[in-house]
């Protein structure tokens, strides 16, 4: 049993990672990730685990698709404009099936932008740069501990859906310290013996390819991965709802964002408005359902992001009521303080909702 | 007499879908000769890559994994890592084209041979990018017509080849670099012969192992097999040279 410790959210990874039995990871530095990098290189060299200083993002994305292949836990991190380096290798491991855990702790975008934080690849990571049909599974924490809890499921659901799967933390959480436990892994670990490359000893030889030249069998096998996407929103979809039972006005955000965003609702719990916050923990697969479910009964969705409103058509695909749907945002820098999101959001309420 | 049999690591009932008289059929089946007398059939992980090469697994009876363009020997470095990390020594090769290997790989694949890394690549140089039909690639002969040099390589637009054999003799990491070809028994059989210590040098962690192979291109060089090989013997072999340019146990 381990006590909570004062962790930033870059080491609460890397230590989650190791914890959870990661034996490879492949990475080349950027700001504001290069910790995980740095405080795996030390670990893993210790127990001659697989560690490679890549010679680029494009590198380090295609070790992880090799390391992948053998069955291993396997990590890569980066961010932003160095994510979208990885993107064709994305591409081939979600058509390859498979499990490989890419970190992208966001900065501010596009191009090389800079290092200030931001939440500007939610589309990146939910609709993915990469050519074709697939989806990668994307998850986003709002806390240090939720860096270690979402680091755990990002390994599981990898292996459980033979799939990449991105931990899309930012800038923020990846920097910042606070108390969080480093508790065990909860996840069983997933039988891979049936696909992994190990040499075809005593059983047929086994190929891991994208390439089809059949146009009857690509199709098969993209309807076949569609069916595991299927799967993944069925049963996969998580979120944290707070103070949405009575909601009229809900707020969303996702990651570090919704933090100031609940502080936001305790204002206006404290001034009578009934408000609300609905963040998804899974970004793809979206909650849709459940987004749609709390609509009838609220009156207006304010969309708070750190980008251009990203999420925001999202939530607009979810809500089939008539509900009003508003969004706060800027691109980049700190993030919106609680001032600033009620200072927008009281124009929005007052305009629709006479009661303020 | 049995003077010809097929190698166990192909696979049967293979038919090789490669145009008539490319080399690329001869160079699997050569590596499949070697896979069989080194008995590694059931302790190899293979990388193919974009490019005529990808079909390597349609052939070869090993596991294996395709690469995204140029990335093979990234992808291989990740299998024989995480192998090793689990207690296990693989056999890991590449199977390249020399567009994928030395043109939009050359990072990928000058950074395997510096660290060293304990893999082996083989690069069919044909002069041209093959599969999507016979551009202008790294290994593109000086004067050589191509569908986008058609007046011939020229300094003023293209520049000039690389020679992929010396300049990975060059990386300290690297055991083992030669340069063969396969077009008269002699020639098939020293390929064989190099490939084998290539793969054995592997065997015993030296390091980096690389086998550039001279290969022909009859379709995109609009010749005949007969033709493209004496091409390869009079032509591409004064240009390119054959022989081993790096042997750590000889230097
Ligand atoms: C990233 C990317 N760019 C381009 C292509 C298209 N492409 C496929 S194979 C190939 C060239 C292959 O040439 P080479 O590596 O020399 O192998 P060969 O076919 O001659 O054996 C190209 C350009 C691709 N598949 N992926």
């Amino acid at each position: 049993m381990s006590e909570k410790e004062l962790l930033k959210g870059n080491i609460a990874i890397a230590k989650a990672a190791l914890n959870c039995g990661c034996t490879c990871y492949f990475g080349y530095p950027i700001t504001p990730q290069t910790e995980i990098g740095e405080y795996l290189s030390i670990e893993m060299q210790k127990n001659k685990l697989a560690y490679v200083c890549a010679e680029s993002e494009i590198a380090a994305i295609n070790m992880a698709l090799g390391a992948a292949s053998t069955g291993a836990k396997v990590m890569t991190s980066s961010s932003s404009c160095a994510v979208s380096l990885m993107q064709e290798t994305i591409s081939y491991a979600c058509s390859d099936e498979l499990p490989i855990v890419i970190v992208n702790v966001m900065r501010a975008g596009p191009g090389q932008g800079y290092i200030f934080p931001s939440q500007g690849d939610y589309n990146q990571a939910t609709t993915g740069g990469g050519n074709g049909d697939y989806h990668t599974i994307v998850l986003s924490p709002t806390n240090v501990q939720e860096c270690i809890d979402l680091t755990y499921r990002a390994f599981y659901l990898a292996q459980k859906y033979r799939n990449p799967v991105i931990l899309l933390a930012d800038g923020l959480l990846g920097q910042m310290a606070e108390p969080a436990e480093l508790i065990d892994n909860p996840y069983p670990q997933i039988d891979n013996s049936n696909w992994r490359l190990d040499g075809a000893k005593s059983r047929p030889s086994r190929e891991i390819h994208s390439l089809e030249v059949n146009q009857n069998k690509l199709n098969q096998h993209i309807i076949n991965m569609y069916k595991k996407y299927e799967a993944i929103e069925k049963d996969e979809c998580d979120f944290e709802e707070y103070l949405c039972e009575d909601a009229e006005i809900i707020f969303t955000a996702f990651g570090s964002l919704a933090r100031h965003v609940k502080s936001v609702c305790n204002y206006y719990r404290s001034k009578g408005v009934k408000a609300g916050l609905f963040r998804p923990k899974t970004l793809y697969p979206f909650p849709y359902r459940k987004l749609n479910d709390l609509s009838k009964k609220v009156k207006i969705f304010i969309d708070v992001e750190m980008n251009m409103g990203q999420m925001l058509k999202d939530i607009r695909l979810s809500i089939l009521s008539n509900a009003k749907i508003s969004f706060i945002g800027k691109p980049v820098g700190n993030w919106l303080k609680e001032e600033e999101i009620i200072n927008a959001a009281d124009n929005i309420i007052k305009e629709h909702y006479a009661s303020i | 007499m049995q003077v010809y049999s097929t190698p166990k690591a192909i696979k049967e009932n293979s038919n090789f879908t490669f145009c008539p008289g490319c080399d690329h059929g001869l160079a699997i089946k050569t590596i499949a000769h070697v896979i069989d007398e080194l008995n590694i059939r059931e302790n190899t992980i293979a990388v193919a890559s974009s490019g005529c090469s990808v079909f390597l697994y349609n052939f070869l009876d090993v596991d294996c994994i395709e690469s995204p363009h140029g990335r093979a020997c990234a992808v291989a470095t990740g299998v024989k890592r995480a192998h090793k990390a689990q207690g296990n020594n693989k056999f890991v090769f590449t199977y390249q084209g020399d567009g994928d290997f030395a043109s939009i790989g050359l990072a990928e694949s000058m950074h395997s041979a510096l660290r060293g890394e304990n893999i082996t690549a083989i690069c069919i140089n044909n002069t041209n990018y093959g599969m999507t039909g016979g551009q202008l690639g790294p290994t593109t002969a000086m004067g050589q017509i191509t569908t986008t040099s058609q007046n011939g390589r020229n300094r003023e637009y293209h520049g000039f080849p690389i020679k992929t054999a010396e300049q990975i003799a060059q990386c300290e990491g690297t055991c083992f670099s030669a340069r063969v070809a396969l077009y008269d028994i002699k020639n098939i059989i020293n390929t064989k012969n190099t490939i084998k210590k290539a793969f054995e040098y592997q065997n015993q962690n030296l390091g980096f192992s690389f086998v550039e192979i001279l290969s022909s291109c009859p379709t995109n060089w609009k010749l005949s097999p007969k033709e493209s090989h004496e091409k390869i013997k009079t032509e591409l072999s004064q240009i390119f040279p054959l022989g081993v340019l790096k042997d750590v146990k000889n230097d």
